[in-house]
């Protein structure tokens, strides 16, 4: 059998491999993505902050500083585009002491060198209004009202689905374990299946630098696996904090916030400790007391009772300090994107078009297609029930009752978005996969009433026995077999 | 569509406040209840075990208050979901049946049930893997589905339930290790535990609570460790535990989220609607009954409260009804004394 050539493959379909076959899929080239797990945004796209930092952050002349200040302004044509939830919220860094105004004030210099707009230093009377809720010891913030918030694997399955409606290949549960060059060719493989494409682009996050070793490269610098542990509360506490708040930053970081999602939760986090495993997500009692308490410093008074579910994500960071987005010396044609930690979400539609340029650089033919579609899929950006309009929601009913059939009441998912979801260009075909793209069993009740119901639809529409419809990968089976 | 009374909810709540306000004046076909799932009866319909009312099963009490119901003649829709509720009661609610509805409602009763605790409030260590569902999940797998979400299994919490999803497992062939509880006493009567555990060899740890999940795909394990007087784990008791399966049940809330959007006033503690004697809520004609407005202690204080939140109604639709004639009559003497001028 001929092996499937393509012009670019992607490694990794986290937010840096998607968003760059989303912006490859407007010209007239073959892309394929593959990716070591079962969906897009398996890795630390799937669990982190959920913030599209301003562009303060990062030391004045990195990409960080270039791409996360370019990649915020990107945000809102690129979500407004694909019908992806995103608010301009603003974020606010508070100062409890002089030093820390010191601290604030180097902060506000280094953004606006970096280019952000509007950075404002504001006192504890203005604060005090903007944010009720926070410490009375916060005498002054750091006020950066183009700070925004958005769902990070929301965006990824929006940019994903848009690339694969126009003809990007996605290859899921593809782990790379070996590239071979076949004369202009690399050969991808893993196990027994290969593709091949004369460019390859390295955007595997943590095992970036082990992608890069099947190529005996040598990335010039570690990666190193940092894990962040958070708290979500429920949507009762939803107004806790108006803006992404943090606490002044200091050597180890940016540190634990109290920020608003889209989705109207609050979320707590994250702590930053380095582990052993790159897949290490699991929380622990420990790390959950940490960010408890750095959430307290914040907001002394947040009801940590409300908590619906704590989760963790493990974050690629890299020893260099700086993103790393150019071509292999030894291998032309393969471009490594790596490095890419916080503000790895903000800075992902500038990260993309700079691995764009590089592709242009390197010899790649890129000829603006001629038939794009421009949104989710082929029949527009599947709107959620929950986000329809009244007039929205009768037409839908009327052309489909079973968007009159309740799945979740915690966040209103029906039948319909469940169906919709399984039968779109990436199929959700595990509970897990549903619950990230609809929203079922996110809610107050983390899917005790719903679960069963999700698996039941799977079953029905991949005609599939109930016991054999996974959680998420192929090992997390929900059910052990029939009662007696 | 216009309605004397619409109930949200048939569990034995819902039903039981419809038949006690028909019985108390209240027209049975001014009534409607409505169901979101296929089936009348509420969570009824998954306890198969008795010990309802008079020894009943809870599917034989939900056919008993069905046929009563129905048999008066109330209307019962199910497949019917609430979106919301306004202030001046007209219901938006969705139907494959009837598609999308407005009902305006002359009162209505909130009889929503309750919904169980999430695995949040535990903040158990460890990853999220598949195996790990809540007690009320594992009774409708099992009772209504017919399969097993594990066969060696670890119960945390001490709610009847967890007893009794205990004893179930074991009946269908299952292991259960043990069921741990963080506090020092089980949370339901002590009854159930020799109802449900003691002939059935299953050991009860107060003073324990699981404190890790091992397993990235399916759980293969948990910690459990003993706690002390403040709630502490003690670290040097520790114990990994082999399981394939973790059943937690760490209480209920009330199920208010039509309250909340609809803009009830919820109280902090019960996490209910806040009610007036009768069980009106802060929303004049809008009543909560049943595990909606605080969770009871046994089913036959959920229909004792029902039944009287029934005639709370009917009292209060026959006031609307006087105070209306009233109006009427007033102004009817008003129109007359305009004619004779």
């Amino acid at each position: 059998m001929s092996t499937k050539a393509y012009d670019v493959v992607i490694i990794g379909a986290g937010i840096t491999g998607t968003m760059t076959a989303f912006q490859l899929a407007k010209y007239s080239i073959k892309t394929a993505v593959v990716e070591a797990g079962i969906d897009v945004a398996s890795g630390s796209t799937r669990a982190n902050s959920a913030i599209v930092h301003a562009g303060y952050d990062a030391k004045e002349g990195t990409l960080k500083a270039l791409l996360n200040v370019k990649g915020c302004e990107m945000m809102s044509q690129i979500t407004t585009q694909l019908g992806v939830h995103y608010k301009k919220c603003g974020s606010l860094v508070i100062g409890f002491n002089n030093r820390d105004l010191e601290e604030l004030e180097r902060l506000k210099t280094r953004g606006e060198t970096n280019g952000v707009k509007g950075l404002r230093i504001i006192k504890r009377a203005e604060l005090a209004k903007m944010e009720p809720n926070v410490s009375k010891d916060a005498k002054f913030a750091l006020y950066a009202p183009s700070a925004g918030i958005v769902c990070p694997y929301d965006l990824a399955y929006a940019v994903a689905e848009n690339s694969a409606s126009n003809g990007t290949d996605y290859y899921f549960e593809y782990k790379v374990d070996k590239i071979e060059r076949d004369g202009e060719y690399y050969v991808v493989c893993s196990e027994d299946k290969a593709i091949k494409a004369k460019y390859v682009i390295n955007a595997a996050g943590c095992y970036a630098d082990e992608i890069a070793k099947l190529i005996n490269d040598d990335l010039p610098f570690e990666i190193i696996p940092r894990r962040g542990e958070y708290m979500l509360l429920d949507k009762c506490e939803g107004k806790t904090a108006k803006h992404t708040i943090f606490v002044t930053p200091n050597e180890k970081g940016k540190g634990i916030l109290v920020s608003p999602t889209v989705d109207g939760n609050t979320i707590v986090g994250p702590n930053a400790n380095i582990v052993d495993s790159k897949a290490d997500t699991g929380v622990t009692e420990e790390g959950l007391d940490e960010i408890a308490n750095g959430a307290r410093r914040i907001v002394p008074q947040i009801n940590l009772k409300a908590v619906i579910t704590t989760f963790a994500g493990v974050r690629p960071t890299p020893t260099s300090g700086d993103f790393y987005i150019q071509e292999s010396e030894k291998c032309k044609g393969f471009i490594h994107a790596a490095g890419i930690e916080s503000p790895g979400l903000a800075s992902a539609p500038a990260v993309s078009e700079y691995v764009i340029d590089i592709l242009k650089k390197a010899g790649a033919k890129l000829n603006k297609k001629r038939k794009y579609i421009a949104t989710r899929t082929k029949d527009g950006n599947c709107k959620l029930f929950y986000d329809m309009t009244e007039a929205e929601r009768r037409k839908a009913i009327k052309e489909d009752p079973r968007y009159a059939i309740m799945v979740c009441r915690c966040e209103t998912v029906t039948e319909g978005d469940v169906v919709n979801a399984i039968h779109r260009p990436i199929s959700a075909h595990t509970v897990d996969m549903v619950k990230r793209r609809t929203r079922a069993g996110m809610g107050r009740c983390q899917g005790s009433h719903c679960r069963e119901k999700v698996a039941e639809i799977i079953a029905r529409e991949l005609n599939i026995d109930i016991s054999e419809v996974l959680k998420f990968s192929s090992n997390s089976k929900l059910l052990m077999g029939k009662t007696k | 569509m216009k309605k004397k009374l619409v109930i949200i909810g048939s569990g034995p709540s819902g039903l039981v406040c419809g038949i006690s306000a028909a019985k108390n004046g209240v027209e049975p076909k001014d009534i409607l209840i409505l169901e979101r799932e296929k089936e009348l009866g509420g969570t009824l319909n998954q306890c198969i075990h008795n010990g309802f009312m008079e020894n009943l099963t809870g599917t034989e009490l939900a056919s008993n208050l069905i046929k009563a119901a129905k048999g008066m003649g109330i209307e019962c829709m199910t497949n019917a979901c609430v979106l919301s509720l306004s202030k001046d009661k007209v219901l938006t609610v969705i139907s494959p049946e009837s598609g999308y509805l407005k009902i305006q409602a002359e009162a209505v009763i909130l009889a929503t049930g309750c919904r169980e605790q999430s695995r949040g409030v535990l903040s158990i260590g460890g990853a999220r893997p598949a195996g790990v569902l809540s007690a009320g999940a594992a009774q409708r797998y099992i009772n209504l589905k017919g399969y097993m979400p594990g066969r060696k299994t670890v119960v945390v919490g001490s709610t009847e339930i967890a007893f009794i999803i205990a004893r179930r497992i074991k009946i269908e062939g299952g292991t259960v290790i043990c069921v741990c509880e963080p506090k020092g006493a089980p949370l339901a009567d002590k009854k159930y535990i020799k109802e449900c555990l003691t002939p059935f060899n299953i050991p009860f740890r107060t003073m324990h609570n699981v404190t890790k999940i091992y397993g990235k795909e399916r759980i293969e394990a948990v910690e459990i460790c003993q706690l002390d007087k403040k709630g502490k784990p003690i670290k040097k008791t520790k114990e990994k535990i082999e399981c394939d399966s973790l059943v937690y049940s760490c209480g209920y809330t009330p199920d208010v989220d039509i309250a909340i959007e609809a803009g009830m006033v919820i109280k902090r503690d019960t996490k209910g609607p806040r009610t007036k004697r009768n069980n009106e809520t802060t929303i004049s004609g809008v009543f909560a009954s049943g595990n909606a407005h605080i969770i009871h202690k046994s089913i036959d204080k959920i229909i004792k409260e029902s039944a009287g939140v029934g005639i709370n109604v009917a009292k209060f639709l026959q006031r609307q009804a006087n105070e209306l004639k009233e109006k009427e009559n007033e102004d009817s003497a008003h129109n007359d004394s305009e004619d004779k001028e």
